[in-house]
């Protein structure tokens, strides 16, 4: 219908954009999949890979799921290029989650990042590395972070703050007081960049940990105004809750008004504008809903308002041991101090946040300073609008007062939404007073004739609402009500208009409510209603006007006098009626008999039953039912002939007081304090949705935070310590980063189990910080990641060159190691055995099994096993056979892949080469067997089935890391040269502690001390693992005591990709004393290698038993 | 009121274990939705992943409901603010102050409209990258990292599209709400002083976080030293003009189903430079099925959706400018019942109505080269006139 205002600048403006949209990335969102993304991904030209990756940016923002590619894109984290770098990392951090083992790929990468000279890249690594999200990296991430905490980039630092809340998202209950302290060290931060965002990290990671805001409180309350908006968001909540924990409410303030100070005397004190007409009755609603307030804002509204349940308990008062006087009180006198130019911020969170604070801290008087900012927010955007206005109105509810001079800031914008505008209108009838309401009224005026119906119709509500505050106005407002009356009810067809019956229905509410105060002298606008009934159309206004007949029907003079002709009107109409309508009538007909004059009970009593009639055969069954039910209690009424005739009968009696009791009732003067209000504090989200959202805490239990002097002293001396500590390391760090120099310990770098550390902690001055423990890995790790490849050549040279030095001592050593021989050692290797089933389950039957360093003679993907039987029964046990259980060629698509593609041509090989039959095994007697296993996963058992005496028994066989490797015979030149192909990414290390050559030192006196520890370390590793030994280096200036720097190299190859795997371990300690190894993995089988260096890492700690 | 807190029964999060889990991060994830309510852009911000069938559910909610700026929804709490027709929806789980949430979306649009030179469904899908860029840079974990324009520029560069518009003050009826807009190329840290000759006049006030609070309380001067390029240095309030420089004489008389309508625009007081860019705007009422209007000055269009916009311009020397014509009401109705308000937006170069005047601008170390300089305007903020 409205075609011809049909416009074409819609369709021009998308013409004109699409022309515009040539050269940037449109193609690449609208067809993502038009060319095959994978092969970009593995192209040498950045430019190719950057348009992959954006295309696969493209699809995760059209929501489709793109991890598949998720293997070629971590490759890609090496790039030089920080574009591509980001964009992989914008990948990585959607992804990271569901694929954790190959996210792990890219953790070294992330180390390696984190030295770099550019804070941005820092930042950039450690923010993704966080990120990922994996338990397994937790200790990696959070020692990153500690060093992060300590950059000289603010920039880094700020991310640091950030990344806490993640790591303590993982919920590590062992890191949590790492974090804690964390938290505490950027909270002490002279930057307000970091500050901020170490506020945010304390309010999510340990808000009640008051101890940290205590030691720093002053310090805070002045960085305040410089922290960054976002921070300063928190930062204000954080000192109020620590100050209210800490020393309580404030007793001159608002929300203990009622305990503390005649309240009536303080409206007039402080001139502000207090209604007098209003009386003491409204002021002591104001009191009781502060007092309410305040307990809300300690208690929270639900445990407060379940257990008072009701006003009778609100004027409980507060302790007074738990409150405060500004007066003497420093903490609360800073707190608003450094608040209060916060009320001018720029961002409406901060200045609502502030005016929390004033609300709740401030002296009475100066309560009204938070007015002003709070309209400067109406200013802002919409959204934001909403949310200030939902908040002034708690504050207007309180005291209306604060408000009722700036009503012209209420007025309503065209442009307003449909909420602000009903809050505006609720917010106006609030503060309306008898010097604004004149204004007020003349601004509703215009509002009802605004298009928007349902507008209208909530001002014609605020209307009622204002006329009822303010008893002098109503005539005014009557006149005009009972005029919109007359005007809708003649306004045509209103069907036709969409919520115009909403106003009329309003309008005749409002009229009732303002009646309501005073009936008698409303008389005649009564009359006006009955007689406009026959004009209004909407069924809920005529309900509303019939229950009024009811009600006021022996009201003055003149109503009782025209009951009957309404009544006979309504009996007249009720065919027509609605049903809601209806029923009303019912009612009224009840209300009208009872209270009836004696010259019109007949005539009145011939209606009633004529309608009760009519209502018994009516199609709706409420009304039936209530027909009935009405017919059934004034059939005592019905049947007599005098309204005033004593009734005889005692039962006629109750009934006539139930029907007094219901209908005869005079109305109750509605509650004004509404128990529904609920509040939460100011600039809460719950105070917007009206419940207690999670994570939702209301001010904490006053004066509940015992501040200790003591505490803040050690613990600023402690971290004034660590910082010393901090600043020593780092300076060290420089030096040896421009020497490009670098000791044997700059391998042992890592810190990836923290927890095996206890030593270096003994180490350290102080033992109980664990701080130098941080900052100790964090420089570590630092040269390692300085370090690039060209360093690491030239380490290696410098090195093979300080052995040439000392060729003796070398030679001595390997010499001397030559003549234990691996077939020596070979000798003395006991493969660690494994249950397959114990006697317990196997009814007698005891099966263990050992793994093999023999090569299979099937395929290169087979590991021999030994399997050991034992019959620990009384009887003999017959047909004993392992055979898989799964079925021979099936095998998940997806292990497969884990496996590696170089395996592809041994698929047709079964997994099991099944052993021998053992025909008969005698009480006793034991027998060995040999079986090959492929197995599918490095880290999933394979699923065997044990055939014996005719049964089948499901057993599990793990496989052993160490064992799905095969030795690498290289030499040491090679070894190192494979090694230096390998570089950051494809190398990981771990520290472990090492403890067994304790125990042969001790056994065997005479021997090399140096040797004894070589024989046990490589005694342990061959015992675990099948590797084979390259080579043994002794340090250069050792003493004879100190082992520290003795290394020794391991090589393999991985069964299933033929892939080399070089072990590096290195020594660090006291000869007599447990030793720290750091074992160094370099292999491109990323996961693999990190899974077999958690192995060995795990063995070496082991006591083992088969010490010599 | 009681609907809101019958929802809550519905969030899964109820034990205090469960709080505890979620309580580390604020907002858990970013939709820009397009005006049809394509979810053009997902940026996840923490681990607890966000499914995107939470647009669909917020899409399909019932206008009143949906325009809420804060919505709780079955599973999450929703924020969201319209620019420009798309909806920057933002979703979590946990407390957090709403406004916090409101403001950063908001220099979110903010940012983008700046990068992108503008805000459209087509401009945020072609730079889907630059935007995802940003949202990266400008969040961390939820919580809001890198969010200074002049800051975010040297981090990430914007594409080659940029164009910009200078306001300096705009003005309201009863109100004026004024803004003073910075430009500074200034090297090194120059710490600056802006004084007014009349500072009195301001009712209320907001600053940039580069200004410091304590000379302005003492002495009501700025001092403060400020970031590259452009930003907004104070924001203001003053109270009580007394005459708009426009007059609006709108007339609508209704009999027996049509509509007179006719609108007289003159200036009242001459503020002593030219009004330009004079709009006028209203939306007719719902019962109206068709309208004739012309004028005798400037064009007059009638969008589909009922919107009439006469764009007058400057004020001719010669005559008032005048909109006039009829407008038919839907069948069955006599006369029209409710009155639209009428928009009115205009402009003027030069001078700011507040009467608010920069005495002048010191530096504490003068640079070689400098250039000072002030340009005033007015526009007209929320201008509405009724019958």
């Amino acid at each position: 219908m409205f075609n011809q205002f049909g416009s074409t600048a819609e369709t021009l403006s998308k013409a004109s954009a699409a022309v515009l949209r040539i050269g940037t990335d449109a193609h690449l969102y609208d067809d993502p999949e038009d060319v095959n993304i994978a092969p970009l991904l593995d192209s040498k030209f950045e430019s190719e890979k950057c348009e992959a990756l954006k295309r696969l940016l493209a699809l995760i923002a059209q929501g489709f799921d793109v991890s598949n590619f998720f293997p070629q894109v971590v490759k890609n984290v090496a790039s030089q290029s920080s574009e591509v770098k980001k964009l992989v990392y914008l990948y990585l951090l959607h992804y990271a989650e569901k694929r954790p083992n190959e996210a792990l790929l890219s953790i070294n990468y992330f180390q390696k990042d984190l030295g770099d000279p550019n804070p941005l890249v820092r930042a950039w690594a450690l923010r993704t590395m966080a990120g990922i999200r994996l338990h397994v990296i937790a200790p990696l991430a959070l020692a990153a972070v500690g060093k992060c905490a300590r950059d000289p980039a603010v920039y880094v630092r700020k991310c640091a703050a950030n990344a806490l809340p993640k790591l303590h998202d993982l919920r590590l209950e062992e890191h949590a007081p790492a974090i804690e302290e964390l938290v505490g060290i950027l909270l002490n931060d002279h930057s307000p960049g970091v500050v901020g965002a170490a506020a945010a990290a304390f309010t999510s990671i340990c808000p009640n940990n008051f101890s940290l805001i205590g030691k720093n409180y002053k310090k805070l309350c002045q960085i305040l105004p410089d922290v960054e908006e976002w921070g300063q968001i928190l930062l204000i909540g954080t000192l109020l809750r620590y100050v209210v924990a800490r020393h309580g409410l404030v007793r001159e303030s608002l929300m203990l008004s009622l305990h503390g100070l005649e309240s009536n005397g303080f409206y007039e004190k402080d001139g502000l504008v207090r209604d007098k007409g209003d009386g003491d009755k409204s002021d002591s609603f104001d009191a009781n809903l502060v007092s309410l307030v305040s307990k809300s804002y300690i208690e929270g509204p639900d445990e407060y308002l379940s257990r008072s349940n009701g006003v009778d308990t609100v004027a409980a008062s507060f302790d007074s041991k738990e409150t405060t006087s500004i007066g003497d009180n420093e903490d609360v006198k800073i707190l608003l101090q450094c608040t209060s130019p916060l009320l001018w911020s720029n961002n409406s969170a901060v200045v609502l946040a502030a005016a929390g604070v004033q609300w709740i801290m401030a002296p009475l008087e100066d309560v009204k300073k938070i007015v002003k900012p709070l309209l400067f927010l109406l200013r802002s955007s919409t959204a934001s609008k909403y949310v200030v206005l939902c908040n002034i109105l708690v504050f207007a509810k309180a005291v209306p007062s604060l408000f009722a001079p700036h009503f012209e800031d209420f007025f309503i914008c065209s442009s307003d939404a449909y909420q602000v505008k009903a809050h505006k209108l609720e917010m106006l009838s609030l503060i309306a007073t008898t010097s604004s309401i004149s204004s007020i009224l003349r601004e509703f005026e215009d509002y009802i004739k605004d298009p928007d119906r349902r507008f209208a119709a909530d001002t014609v509500a605020a209307i009622g609402l204002c006329a009822k505050r303010l008893p002098e106005i109503p005539t005014a407002c009557l006149n005009g009500l009972l005029a919109l009356v007359r005007q809708e009810s003649f306004a045509g067809d209103l069907e036709l208009v969409d919520g115009e019956a909403g106003v009329l229905v309003q309008a005749v509410m409002s009229i009732q409510t303002i009646i309501e105060r005073d009936p008698l002298s409303h008389e005649k606008v009564i009359i006006q209603l009955f007689r406009s009934l026959d004009s209004v159309k909407v069924a809920a206004a005529r309900a509303t006007i019939i229950w009024m007949v009811g009600v006021y029907c022996s009201l003055g003079h003149i109503i009782p006098k025209m009951l009957t002709t309404i009544t006979k009107y309504l009996a007249w109409s009720f065919k027509s009626e609605a049903s809601e309508t209806k029923l009303q009538i019912l009612n009224t007909a009840a209300k009208v008999l009872i209270s009836a004059e004696v010259e019109d009970f007949q005539m009145l009593k011939k209606i009633v039953l004529y309608v009760l009639e009519l209502g018994e055969c009516d199609l709706n069954y409420d009304v039936r039912d209530r027909t009935r039910f009405l017919k059934k209690m004034l059939s005592y009424k019905l049947a007599c002939h005098e309204p005033a005739e004593d009734s005889v009968a005692s039962q006629e009696n109750i009934a006539e007081h139930v029907v007094e009791h219901v209908f005869g009732r005079k109305l109750k003067p509605f509650s004004p304090l509404n128990l529904h209000n609920r509040f939460y504090l100011p600039g809460s989200l719950s105070q917007i949705v009206l419940h207690a959202a999670p994570g939702y805490e209301p001010l904490p239990k006053p004066c509940s935070f015992v501040f200790e002097e003591h505490d803040q002293l050690s613990d600023s001396d402690r971290q004034r310590e660590a910082m010393s500590g901090l600043n020593g390391s780092q300076e060290s760090s420089e030096t040896v980063d421009e020497d490009g120099s670098s000791e044997y310990d700059s391998e042992s770098y890592n810190g990836s189990d923290l927890s095996s550390d206890g030593d270096e902690r003994n180490d350290a001055t102080d033992s109980a910080d664990p701080l130098i423990q941080f900052s100790d890995i964090a420089v570590s790790t630092d040269q390692e990641e300085l370090r690039s490849k060209r360093a690491l050549d030239l380490w290696l040279d410098e090195e093979s060159s300080t052995s040439n030095q000392t060729p003796s001592a070398l030679d001595r050593n390997q010499s001397s190691y030559a003549k234990i021989s691996i077939g020596d050692i070979g000798s003395r290797v006991k493969p660690k055995s494994y249950t397959l089933l114990d006697p317990g389950n196997g009814n007698g039957v005891k099966i263990d099994y050992t793994f093999l360093s023999e090569v299979s003679t099937v395929s290169p993907l087979h590991v021999c096993v030994e399997v050991l039987f034992q019959n620990s029964s009384t009887e003999p046990i017959v047909e004993v056979s392992l055979e898989d259980e799964e079925a021979m060629n099936v095998s998940d698509s997806a292990e497969q892949t884990l496996v590696g593609k170089a395996n592809a041509s041994y698929n047709n090989v079964p997994t099991l080469i099944p052993m021998e039959e053992l025909s008969c095994l005698e009480p006793g007697q034991s027998a060995k067997r040999l079986i090959q296993v492929r197995f599918h996963h490095h880290l999933l058992p394979m699923r065997l089935s044990l055939h014996y005496n005719g049964k089948k028994v499901p057993v599990k066989l793990r496989p052993d890391l160490g064992y799905l490797v095969k030795p690498f015979s290289i030499t040491i030149e090679e070894f190192l040269a494979t090694e230096s192909r390998l570089p950051g990414m494809f190398e990981y290390s771990r520290r472990c502690t090492f403890t067994d050559h304790i125990k042969d030192t001790r056994m065997e006196n005479g021997k090399d001390k140096f040797l004894t520890i070589c024989e046990s370390i490589t005694l342990k590793v061959l015992s675990n693992s099948n590797l084979h030994l390259v080579s043994v280096d002794l340090p250069v200036a050792s003493t004879l005591e100190d082992a520290t720097g003795l290394r020794l190299r391991f090589s393999s190859k991985i069964l299933s990709s033929e892939i080399p795997l070089l072990i590096t371990i290195t020594v660090q300690g006291k000869c007599n004393e447990d030793l720290n190894l750091t074992v160094k993995i370099n292999c491109e089988e990323t996961v693999f290698g990190l899974n077999l260096l958690n192995r060995i890492a795990n063995f070496m700690v082991e006591t083992s038993s088969s010490a010599i | 009121m009681e609907e809101a807190t019958g929802r809550r029964s519905n969030l899964p999060i109820r034990s205090e274990r469960e709080r505890e889990q979620y309580r580390s991060s604020m907002l858990q994830c970013i939709f820009l939705l397009s005006d049809s309510g394509e979810v053009m852009l997902e940026k996840q911000l923490t681990g607890h992943r966000v499914d995107r069938s939470i647009c669909a559910w917020f899409w399909d909610q019932a206008d009143s409901f949906k325009s809420l700026p804060v919505i709780a929804s079955p599973t999450h709490y929703l924020f969201q603010i319209v620019r420009d027709g798309i909806t920057f929806l933002a979703c979590t789980q946990v407390e957090m102050p709403p406004l916090m949430a409101i403001e950063f979306l908001c220099r979110v649009a903010d940012v983008l409209s700046d990068y992108l030179g503008g805000l459209n469904e087509d401009l945020v899908k072609d730079n889907f990258i630059i935007v995802y860029e940003l949202l990266d840079e400008m969040i961390d974990n939820g919580f809001p990292l890198t969010t200074e324009p002049n800051i975010l520029r040297e981090m990430i560069a914007p594409p080659n599209l940029v164009s910009k518009m200078l306001s300096v003050v705009t003005g309201n009826a009863s109100n004026i709400y004024g803004e003073v807009q910075m430009s500074s190329q200034l090297t090194g840290f120059p710490d600056l002083t802006l004084s007014f000759a009349n500072p009195s006049v301001l009712e209320d006030m907001r600053f940039h976080p580069c200004v410091r609070f304590r000379p302005w309380e003492s002495h009501q001067v700025l001092s403060f030293v400020p970031p590259d390029g452009q930003f907004k240095l104070m924001s203001y309030r003053v109270k009580k003009l007394k005459n708009t420089p426009l007059y609006v004489k709108p007339q609508i008389t209704s009999d027996s189903g049509t509509c007179r309508v006719s609108v007289l625009v003159g200036i009242r007081s001459d503020p002593g430079k030219t009004i330009e860019s004079i709009t006028f705007s209203f939306q007719l009422p719902h019962c109206v099925s068709s309208a004739d209007l012309s004028s005798n000055h400037g064009t007059v269009t009638i969008l589909s959706n009922k919107t009439c916009t006469w764009t007058i311009g400057r004020i001719p020397s010669d005559k008032t400018p005048c909109l006039s014509g009829t407008l038919a009401l839907e069948t069955g109705l006599e006369r029209l019942h409710v009155y639209p308000t009428f928009k009115v937006g205009f402009k003027i170069m030069g001078i700011a109505l507040s009467g608010l005047r920069i005495e002048k601008l010191d530096l504490k170390t003068i640079p070689p080269r400098l250039y000072k300089g002030f340009r005033a305007q007015t526009r007209s903020g929320e201008f509405d006139v009724r019958l």
